[in-house]
């Protein structure tokens, strides 16, 4: 069996049926070169540049050539030592569903500790904390992503977090007060706001024993006051919706506090500002039915309370054009 | 009489807090605490207002003494850092850590749960009355809290001065 070889890259083989046969890749220069080492020598160099970017993920080896589906390998890896400690977590009794020990970190050792919510990004769970009811936020750790990233992630969002809080604070925008920052497990221990219930709850709870009276125009206002006064202070919530501001009792003092302020921001752009009230108000449409009157209301005090808020409306209404559907004249 | 919570977090550790009024030797406690012979963190009392405040200066401190980060050499130098606002050392000893003519002292211990501390020990070095911490918010000079912290009016419309001052604590170079 003659092998041919020829200018291209590759070869052309005369073969007869139904045999193998090794088909030499060629270098620029035409001379041949072994294909195992090629598809290496490429995934080195990217896990050199990984490496000095990324020291501790060095000494990882599935780098090599054979295990090219290391991200798999990796997280198998991953989840049978997480499976581990998930299981030593449960049986500290914290109480979770079947799911929750199996993502790989253990609950806070807080005396009275009972899991609140889960939400994408992390679990809320209440305890006490040094003799006050306290919240614990423990970010979820997300095993697709690149262990090293992962970590800088969680330990960034929960720093900006804990700044935005305090920030608030400092405006006097009603907050949860910080108790505890972890920057090891990169959670966060807050104030527990005891016996406030969700203006998404308020709001179920209103429409259902009766018409939007005017207890929810007046909760608007009061929204609309409290969001024009942080966006004055160029924060911007990230995540804004009826479910993460709460409502101290009694409700007719329209206690209002905002919480989750994990893809918080510093941003003094009228387009951030503006998206943050577009994200608000697609929440609040969809999740509450013919309240349209009552977003207006929101609309009208945030642009009577805010000093910046002009050039805010128009970019929501610019925004409000975008998206989905949406006909792109104009 | 005097306060012990243990720490949550820190299964092993517990905090105890020892208030003292009329003290007469402030100068030679400061230096032995300065030499390390006396146990504890000595604290000024006129800048703190609630037990909750130390509590969490000193969680900080011990989860940094885990982790090897403190920024200070000891433990009872890293608690009183860790009250100060902003992050100087010197300034914050100066401003927290206790003065040659104070009358008052708060002494902070960190402990291990199974080791006996000999409190008697301490309040014997101390010259002055040893009273109960309910007698804390008396010996606190409001205003210059106020200051130190740089606590805005409109800060005190949505808290307690302690919850702006805990935020402060727990998110300094966060």
């Amino acid at each position: 069996m003659g092998v041919l070889f020829t200018r291209s890259l590759g070869a052309q083989v005369v073969l007869p049926a139904k045999q193998w046969v090794l088909v030499v890749p060629r270098s620029r220069t035409g001379t041949a070169v072994p294909p195992v080492e090629a598809p290496r020598r490429i995934l080195l160099r990217a896990g050199e540049r990984r490496a000095r970017r990324f020291p501790a993920a060095a000494t990882e080896d599935c780098r090599s050539g054979e295990r090219r589906a290391c991200a798999v390998w990796r997280r198998g890896a991953v989840m049978a030592a997480a499976d581990s400690a998930g299981t030593a977590g449960a049986e500290d009794g914290a109480g979770t569903g079947a799911d929750g020990p199996g993502a790989g970190e253990v609950p806070p050792p807080l005396p009275g500790l009972q899991l609140v919510q889960q939400g994408a990004e992390a679990r809320v769970y209440r305890g006490s904390f040094l003799g006050r009811p306290a919240v614990a936020k423990l970010r979820i750790p997300k095993l697709y992503r690149h262990p090293a990233l992962e970590e800088r992630l969680g330990r960034r969002r929960a720093a900006q977090e804990a700044r935005s809080l305090l920030r608030c604070r400092r405006a006097g925008i009603p907050a949860p007060a910080v108790y505890f920052v972890d920057s090891v497990s990169n959670c966060i221990y807050l104030e527990d706001i005891v016996g406030a219930i969700a203006v998404q709850d308020h709001i179920y709870a209103v429409q259902r024993s009766g018409g939007d009276a005017s207890s929810l125009l007046g909760l608007a206002e009061r929204m609309g006051q409290l969001l024009a006064r942080m966006h004055d202070e160029d924060l911007i919530h990230g995540d804004l919706t009826t479910s993460n501001v709460l409502l101290r009792p009694p409700a007719e003092q329209l206690d209002l506090v905002l919480i989750d302020f994990g893809l918080s921001f510093i941003s003094g752009l009228p387009e951030d500002k503006g998206v943050d009230l577009y994200v608000l108000e697609k929440a609040f449409l969809s999740t509450h039915p013919d309240t349209e009157t009552v977003f207006q209301a929101l609309l009208q005090s945030y642009a009577a309370a805010s000093k910046k808020s002009g050039p805010v409306i128009k970019r929501l209404d610019e925004v409000r054009l975008r998206g989905r559907k949406r006909s792109m004249i104009g | 009489m005097h306060l012990t919570h243990p720490l949550e977090l820190f299964p092993e550790r517990s905090v105890t807090l020892l208030l003292f009024n009329r003290v007469r030797n402030a100068a030679a406690l400061r230096k032995k605490a300065m030499e390390g012979s006396i146990e504890g963190a000595l604290i000024n009392p006129a800048m703190i207002v609630d037990p909750f405040q130390v509590l969490v200066a000193a969680n900080k401190a011990v989860h940094l003494h885990k982790i090897g980060k403190m920024k200070t050499r000891t433990l009872n130098a890293e608690i009183i850092f860790n009250l100060s606002p902003n992050n100087n050392i010197s300034d914050a000893f100066k401003k927290f850590g206790i003065s040659d003519n104070d009358t008052a002292v708060l002494i902070v211990l960190v402990v291990d749960r199974e080791k006996t501390v000999n409190l008697e020990d301490i309040a014997s070095q101390v010259e002055g009355q040893q009273v109960s911490l309910d007698e804390l918010p008396q010996l606190t000079d409001i205003a210059k809290v106020k200051k130190i912290y740089k606590i805005t009016p409109q800060e005190e419309k949505i808290g307690t001065l302690l919850d702006g001052i805990i935020c402060r604590i727990s998110t300094k170079d966060v």
